[in-house]
């Protein structure tokens, strides 16, 4: 299993940081991709963070209340090695299908 | 080590581990910088981190920030450090995160990298290898499905080589940073989870012991090329291709990830009654001409699969190799599968992009049924 840190977005339009207003998720509970984990209020507006990809919350970061800068560790996962990549993800090995089938007369060689 | 090491109990594995690409190859740099110290590791997040594929996993807190350390967001200055440390006597092995990052680094690669040999008249040679996550399938966005195996094996001085598997990838690294010259090395990210046997340089040695007092039993250990045996771990067996299966009537011949999928095929064809030969052709600068030639020479018909775009492709190179020495035995123009002339396109079309499966059967079929006149 790997560890994986997830820092305070850019929240965007040169916000610099965030507000913790609420924890939706706890540590040790098993998150889905896209599952709202905290609500932060900025200068702007109140907002809900969606987690950027499923993992068990190994570590929470920041008390409601409490600042955090954009780049500042929010929320630690632990993941499987084979997704920890950050970028991208590795599909699972299919069994291979085929349409295509080969015909050929070999005898004149 | 984000990978634990199982040592296999059989009799055949004896001495093997089971490890991912990206195992493989965090066992290859961990052993690398113990036994040199003058290697060192850098790049994007390959530091605390351990690289966004956890290839450097660890290294830093086994072998001390100041030998593996992160860099600012700069591939040009990853590569002009490198280059510099060189000069100074260090065996760098630089990291860019992903393929498309290479392009803003092309000038310290090109104009400085692969020339400080050749202007300096040897005085100073340029012992880096830069990993390159490379090639597509893990639906990813812009810059991070590219295959750059042309680019830059059209730049003199540069060598350019990509693993098919962990075996691969743990022998070809090692290779690579012991080599005297600058070498890209292609890492297949879509295979980095993909595990496999991986004789280690202990292994192989313990093992190379053992053979010396039973010689007899060398002569049974090669199957095919799937696994190494300690003499697969000298430099002569990891200078040119390897036959990743034998065959007699094709040769299917391919690099990086489209090996696997090529054995792939190769299964299936056997459904038909076709004998398909898969050739890792492993180096991609120098290529390895006359592994080529034993065997298309054997089985008379070739096709070459890469996931980069088709025109000026390695292809195109391969081919003309195949034909300017096979060209009286041929039975049918060599066929190239490969990517398409366009941009490399979003997660969502990878796989109509990539050579799938049923291209390159169409390809094989195109050449079996081939007709002179």
């Amino acid at each position: 299993m790997a560890e994986l840190p997830f820092p305070l977005p850019d929240l965007g339009e040169g916000l610099i940081e965030a507000t913790v207003l609420e924890w939706l998720v706890a540590e040790g509970d098993q998150v889905e991709r896209n599952q709202p984990l905290v609500e932060v209020e900025t200068t702007k507006s109140a907002l809900e963070l969606p987690s950027p990809q499923s993992g068990k919350v190994l570590k929470l970061y920041g008390a409601p209340g409490e600042v955090i800068k954009v780049g500042e560790p929010l929320i630690v996962f632990e993941v499987a090695d084979d997704t920890a990549g950050i970028v991208g993800t590795v599909p699972s090995e299919d069994a291979p299908k085929r349409r295509v089938r080969l015909n050929a007369n070999l005898d004149e060689d | 080590m984000s990978e634990t090491l199982t040592t296999s109990e059989a009799g055949a594995g004896a001495g093997t581990v089971t490890l991912s690409l990206q195992g493989a190859l965090n066992l290859a740099l961990d052993e690398l910088l113990a036994e040199d110290p003058k290697a060192l590791v850098l790049g994007e997040d390959v530091g605390t981190l351990g690289g966004v594929f956890r290839v450097t996993s660890g290294l830093a807190a086994k072998h001390g920030a100041e030998r593996v350390f992160d860099t600012p967001l700069a591939e040009s200055g990853i590569l002009g450090m490198s280059i510099g440390l060189a000069m100074a006597g260090f065996h760098p092995v630089p990291e860019v995160q992903f393929d498309g990052f290479a392009y803003p680094a092309i000038n310290q690669i090109v104009c400085q990298l692969a020339r400080m040999n050749y202007r300096s008249r040897g005085a100073v040679p340029m012992p880096v290898t830069l990993r390159v996550p490379s090639f597509g399938g893990i639906r990813a966005p812009e810059h991070h499905g590219e295959s750059l195996e042309a680019l830059f094996a059209h730049v003199p001085g540069l060598k350019v080589v990509s693993p098919a598997d962990p075996q691969q990838g743990y022998s070809l690294l090692k290779a690579a940073v012991r080599m005297p010259d600058p070498v890209i090395f292609m890492e297949p990210k879509s295979r980095y989870w993909q595990k496999g046997e991986v004789v280690t340089e202990a292994a192989a040695a313990a093992s190379a012991a053992a053979a010396a007092s039973a010689a007899a039993a060398a002569a049974a250990t090669n199957d095919g090329g799937r696994s190494l045996g300690a003499a697969d771990l000298t430099d002569a067996g990891l200078t040119g291709a390897r036959i990743a299966r034998p065959g007699r009537h094709l040769t299917l011949v391919a690099w990086g990830a489209m090996v696997a999928r090529c054995l792939q095929v190769a299964d299936l064809a056997a459904e038909d009654g076709i004998d398909v030969e898969v050739l890792d052709l492993r180096w991609l600068k120098p290529i390895d001409a006359e592994a080529l030639a034993s065997s298309v020479g054997k089985t008379r018909r070739a096709v070459v699969v890469h996931e980069g775009p088709r025109t000026s492709g390695l292809g195109a190179e391969v081919a003309q190799l195949v034909t300017e020495r096979c060209f009286g035995t041929l039975k049918a123009p060599v066929e190239r599968v490969t990517g398409f002339d366009v941009p490399y396109p979003s997660g969502d079309l990878e796989d109509e992009y990539i050579p799938n499966i049923d291209r390159i059967l169409f390809g094989i079929q195109r050449v079996l049924e081939y007709k002179r006149g």
